[in-house]
């Protein structure tokens, strides 16, 4: 039997097919490459040898809700979305432009504010400073525009993908 | 002797390893994110600083200096980073009769910050970078500074250190910018702002001395380093020798180094660093008055442990090692691994690792602290292991550091393990090519190969999701019949054929 996938990674999409062969053994398409995979574990987020060619890459996938894998390999994590595919095809993924909702990359402290709200920027001017691990981390504007709000001020602590200021 | 360890993850742990050898008693300093950390399960007592930042626990000297005298201890080791070079702090282990395990305040004194030992290598004849011999005020001071010496600068943290407190400025517009930015990094690191400007060579390569100096005047060199594998100003893979290295420089670059620590009146550990251009001239860099991160590549082609040689001569006694006995085999090489993306920049990313599982065979070393359920703390610095790998030669260490980044399991955050891969297969590393900026040259190879490595991990992703597709084991909030027909229905889905 096979099963489809749109899969997204950030704002790229892969169509993917699976095909079990035998147990534990699997072959799957993206696009015109075929990878060949096998199964070595049964614990809670299994382990997977991929083969595409020469190359071999072990992968471990953790299930986090109905359509969001995460997979670690190479010493990287990548979150994943999923959307099973019909035989009527999918929908083409929705055009995300660049937003000038500037998010936190990082938990970590704001230090410094460079910016006031009604400033004009520049996309890559910097914005604010946010200290995390010690490093002193400048953020920049992705988008030129105007400082529409900031949300945070010098000192606060902020989580991972808060937002902090928008540019418009 | 026992020993408080004022620092913490894998070199608190690496400590702790030598004294348990020497069966030394260690008293382990922890902050509150660190209450669940290795070391805690292998020092013999543990004292709590209470509070997270650094400020609160590692850089707090009167907390630590409580913590010794509450234990009982009689010495103090810093580790690296936090107040391993700290002269306030080593002036308050003096006061307090604690043995630091480290230079004397007076060596500290003459190589205080960068300027001073700058002054200090000149009165010994190692030749210098050229730069500002004083701190630099204003923004304006650095720009008339800078203009004078020429592009590209370097503004540095006269207080700064371990590659932090630097930004590499290549126009006026950037000096401006990167003035306000280098000294807040250096107040928030070192607790001062003091910011000064020194000429950045082109494409140097970066090689050091490793030294160890007794309290009776005698300075043995452990032969040199490689560190030209750096990214932001940090140094990610190190290798003992250096390809660029022959036994002329060599021997050149010891007698410098043994007659910069000589005027210092340096005592204990150390490393003399250098940039070597392509003529192969060498400037002094700056003196590293501690253990250093990559010590582990001469500990592996020496065949010493430099935390007992420093344990050892502390209190006073003669290195029980002469120069004509040290004796280098082979090749290390170490891989720095931190909690960093690749695929962004390299920002710091805390976060749980899921599960880890080292490498091992043949001459492999692994420092970490690292277990499967750690949580990285975003307070701290972003290094979660080193990896190092020794061969016969330079060949055999790099065939090992392949198999063992293909072993190693760090699942759930970033990590810089992308980054070796690359460079075990890259023709101008496994040649010896390259320089301080060749990581930056090769930043596009290193992208072609995540996005490959993305392809396998949709692939991943689809089979992981085939193979369960309705189990959430993460969330646990399945009935038991849900659990049962997602069971049978995994069944069905893997054993058709």
């Amino acid at each position: 039997m096979l099963r489809t996938y749109r899969i997204q990674v950030d704002d790229r999409s892969y169509v993917v097919s699976v095909e079990p062969v035998r147990k534990d053994r699997f072959r799957v398409k993206l696009h015109d490459k075929v990878f060949e995979i096998e199964s070595v574990t049964a614990e809670e987020n299994p382990y997977w040898i991929v083969k595409f060619g020469e190359t071999t890459v072990r992968a471990r996938t953790r299930i986090m809700s109905n359509d969001r894998v995460d997979v670690y390999l190479a010493g990287l994590p990548f979150t994943t979305s999923l959307l099973p595919v019909g035989p009527k095809g999918y929908a083409p993924p929705a055009q995300k432009g660049i937003s000038g909702e500037i998010h936190a990359l990082m938990p970590g402290r704001i230090t410094s504010i460079l910016v006031k709200e009604g400033d004009e920027v520049q996309a890559g001017g910097p914005l604010l400073i946010l200290e995390a691990m010690k490093m002193q981390n400048e953020i920049t504007s992705p988008v030129s525009g105007h400082v529409k709000s900031i949300r945070v001020k010098e000192g606060n602590i902020v989580k991972k993908d808060s937002i902090l200021i928008l540019v418009e | 002797m026992k020993l408080l360890i004022a620092n913490r993850g894998e070199i608190a742990l690496r400590i702790i390893r030598t004294c348990r050898k020497l069966g030394i008693q260690t008293v382990l300093a922890y902050s509150d994110p660190d209450r669940e950390s290795l070391p805690m399960y292998y020092a013999d007592e543990k004292y709590p600083l209470e509070g997270a930042s650094p400020l609160e626990t590692y850089l707090n000297i009167p907390k630590l200096i409580r913590a010794a005298k509450q234990t009982g201890c009689d010495a103090v080791h810093p580790g690296y980073g936090f107040l391993a070079e700290d002269a306030a702090f080593v002036a308050a282990c003096e006061e307090n009769h604690l043995v630091f395990i480290g230079p004397s305040s007076k060596a500290l004194e003459k190589l205080e910050n960068k300027l001073i030992a700058r002054a200090t290598m000149r009165a010994a004849n190692v030749p210098l970078i050229p730069g500002s011999e004083h701190p630099v005020r204003s923004e304006e001071e650095a720009i008339d500074i800078a203009s004078k010496i020429g592009f590209p600068v370097i503004l540095k943290a006269v207080y700064g250190g371990g590659g932090r407190g630097m930004r590499i400025a290549r126009t006026l517009e950037e000096v401006r910018r990167f003035f306000r930015v280098t000294r807040l990094e250096s107040l928030s690191a070192f607790g001062r702002e003091e910011v000064y400007v020194e000429k950045r060579l082109t494409d140097p390569r970066h090689v050091e001395i490793q030294a160890i100096a007794d309290k009776r005047g005698q300075v043995i060199s452990l032969g040199e380093r490689e560190c030209s594998i750096q990214g932001r100003h940090q140094k990610l893979l190190q290798e003992a020798p250096s390809v660029a290295v022959g036994d002329d420089l060599r021997q050149r670059l010891n007698e410098a180094a043994k007659r910069g620590l000589a005027a210092s009146e340096y005592t204990n550990a150390g490393t003399v660093e250098f940039l070597l251009d392509s003529s192969g001239k060498f400037y002094f860099l700056e003196v590293n008055k501690r253990l250093q991160v990559e010590h582990l590549v001469t500990e592996l082609t020496t065949g010493i442990d430099l935390v007992e040689e420093q344990l050892k001569i502390a209190p006073g006694s003669g290195l029980d090692i002469s120069q004509n006995e040290v004796h280098t085999t082979g090749w290390a090489i170490n891989c720095r691994i931190n909690a960093e993306d690749p695929r962004r920049g390299f920002v710091p990313s805390p976060g749980t690792v899921v599960r880890y599982q080292p490498p091992a065979g043949p001459s492999i070393r692994v420092d970490s602290a690292l277990f499967s359920g750690y949580s990285v703390p975003e307070q701290y610095d972003s290094m979660v292991a080193k990896l190092a790998s020794w061969g016969r030669n330079r060949a055999e260490a790099i065939q090992r550091m392949k198999v063992a980044l293909e072993e190693i399991e760090i699942s759930g955050v970033p990590t810089t393990i992308p980054l070796h891969h690359i460079l075990m297969s890259d023709n101008r590393f496994i040649q010896g090519d390259f320089h301080t900026n060749y990581l930056n040259e090769m930043l596009p190879s290193m992208n072609s190969y995540v996005a490959r490595l993305e392809e396998f991990a949709v692939v991943a992703a689809a089979i992981g999701k085939t193979a369960n597709p309705t189990r959430f084991p993460n969330q646990q909030t399945m009935s038991q019949g849900a659990r049962w027909r997602a069971y049978a229905r995994t069944t069905l889905m893997t054993h058709q054929r």
